[in-house]
């Protein structure tokens, strides 16, 4: 079966610099992979160029078979792909229910929806709660959860996930991952980023570290783990 | 030396002029929130809402709903031209250039005015039926008044649903405060933008013919100091908040009405003065405005 996304060989540039550089993956379904790699190492421009915001000078990205390499990002929701931004993005200024529904912005089935907004609604009661609030007020964690929501609402069937653990407490990042396992387990695919590894490599099905827009390491948990250059790097060991 | 009859008459007439300060602010406050233009382009669409209404209800004679629909058709389609050939080229492009290009596009269409009307200011009858005189002990007015309050109240009551309970209204909203995530959310943002243009023109169209009816007079220049006096109302009301642009319309327009009223008649002149005294005024005072919404610093 071929793989739900294959970058092939992308090069993003910021002006006249590579971020990334004929940068090659793939993500079978159903699975969770990490995407792991220092501050500058590419990783975010890989999710946003995957997510269509940004645009490879070289290269071709390829969605359950499709060439989806210039196709703009809205139409890339409708195909099923969502990105849970870096630092949240979550719309202060609107209700958390507006925010969740913004996510299913795309879709016409009104009955769906409510359904969906009920089950986002039973795996995060806290946001239930504060429904009509002003998502500003949210704690940290809340934000992060209300942005998966918010993702979960498009009814994906690959999410990238950009560092969801940043500035989070260590309690409520071992929550967050036993969400993203959740979600997981309803048959969607994850693309997920991550400057902390230890967490990212325990909950992954692949590992790939990149280094300075390149692939360094790629294998599974178990072998990427008892590398020494991991271990020193990425693991404090 | 005043009566309360005279306070009365002259805060209707702030009213009245809040209003239309209003309903230009919220085309215009909704543009800027989301693209940080300041759309000087917004006030040629009064000038060109009431020489239209002029030529389709005065001289060609259509019935007054209809040419109240042509209008604001008319001034939608003016947006989205706007849009598509003025600003959707510069998206992205430094906010300076943006602004020039509005600027450039006002003197264009005053200019392009001047030259198929006149240079002369054009009487502007108001429609028979909405000439009517009533007199109270305490006010005097027409049937004009009160349709243009009740209209602009109409409208913005309108708006203000559309903002809040439309999906459309609510992407609008998101995209004002991050572009970049609500296309993440399959938001198409120029098409929200465009939108933000269409609903902005044809009020501001629509506001032309308030102009024309209330005041009598209409000429090719009439929207250059009232589209700035509508985005100061915009700053004064707290920038990127649409009740805010409201609210500064009316405290501008009361603010002009009354200061003239009151004061000795030699000041008369300065009504314009007053108005960016004012806007001084809440800046030091309140630097986000009114209603608005303090940026916060982010680290």
């Amino acid at each position: 079966m071929i793989s739900l996304l294959k970058v092939e060989k992308i090069t993003v540039k910021y002006g006249v610099i590579p971020a990334i550089q004929e940068l090659e993956f793939e993500v079978e379904r159903g699975q969770i992979v990490a995407l792991l790699g220092a501050n500058g190492a590419g990783k975010t421009t890989t999710l946003k160029t995957i997510m269509g915001v940004l645009r490879p000078v070289r290269g071709r990205i390829f969605y359950d078979g499709k060439d989806i390499t210039f196709l703009p990002a809205p139409q890339r929701v409708r195909l099923g792909i969502a990105l849970v931004p870096e630092g949240r993005g979550i719309f202060n200024r609107l209700t958390v229910r507006e925010n969740l529904l913004l996510g299913a912005y795309h879709r016409r089935d009104q009955e769906g929806i409510l359904q969906d907004l009920e089950e986002v609604y039973r795996l995060f009661p806290r946001l239930k709660e504060r429904e009509n609030q002003v998502a500003g007020t949210l704690s940290g964690g809340e934000q992060q959860m209300l942005a998966i929501g918010r993702g979960l609402m498009s009814r994906p069937r690959l999410m990238l996930l950009d560092e969801p653990s940043l500035g989070l407490a260590p309690l409520v990042v071992r929550e967050l991952y036993a969400l993203i396992r959740r979600i997981r387990e309803n048959g969607v695919t994850i693309l997920l980023v991550e400057q902390s590894a230890p967490m990212a490599i325990g909950v992954a099905d692949y590992v790939y570290v990149l280094e300075t827009g390149v692939v360094k390491i790629a294998g599974t948990p178990q072998e990427v783990e008892s590398l020494e250059e991991v271990k020193k790097v990425y693991l404090g060991g | 030396m005043f009566s309360l009859s005279y306070f009365l008459q002259q805060s209707m007439n702030g009213i009245i002029l809040g209003c239309i300060y209003a309903l230009l602010a919220l085309g215009m406050t909704v543009v800027y929130g989301i693209l940080r233009l300041i759309n000087f382009a917004h006030g040629a669409l009064i000038t060109l809402g009431a020489f239209f209404m002029y030529f389709v209800f005065f001289r060609l004679g259509l019935p007054f709903v209809a040419a109240l629909f042509l209008v604001l058709g008319f001034g939608g389609a003016m947006g989205l031209v706007l849009d598509l050939v003025a600003y959707r080229k510069l998206r992205g492009g430094p906010e300076v250039a943006l602004l020039i290009t509005s600027l450039g596009f006002y003197t264009f269409i005053e200019n392009f005015t001047k030259l198929i009307v006149s240079p002369q200011p054009y009487a502007f009858k108001t429609p028979e039926f909405l000439a009517t005189l009533y007199r109270t002990p305490y006010l005097t007015f027409r049937t004009v008044d009160v349709f243009i309050i009740f209209s602009s109240l109409l409208i913005m009551l309108a708006f203000h649903l559309f903002v809040k309970r439309t999906k459309l209204g609510i992407a609008m909203r998101a995209t004002a405060e991050n572009l970049e995530v609500a296309n993440l959310m399959g938001i198409e943002v120029n098409r929200v933008i465009s939108v933000a243009f269409v609903l902005g023109s044809a009020i501001a169209a629509f506001t032309g013919f308030l102009w024309g009816a209330k005041y009598g007079q209409i000429s090719y220049d009439m929207g250059f100091l009232t589209g700035v006096k509508a985005f100061v109302a915009v700053v004064v009301g707290g920038v990127g908040s649409i009740p805010g642009a409201m609210l500064g319309g009316f405290v501008l327009g009361l603010a002009e009405i009354l200061s003239i009223a009151f004061l000795p008649t030699r000041f008369a002149e300065y009504r314009d003065g007053i108005v960016f005294a004012i806007l001084i005024l809440v800046l030091l005072i309140r630097p986000s405005g009114i209603m608005g919404i303090r940026e916060e610093v982010r680290v």
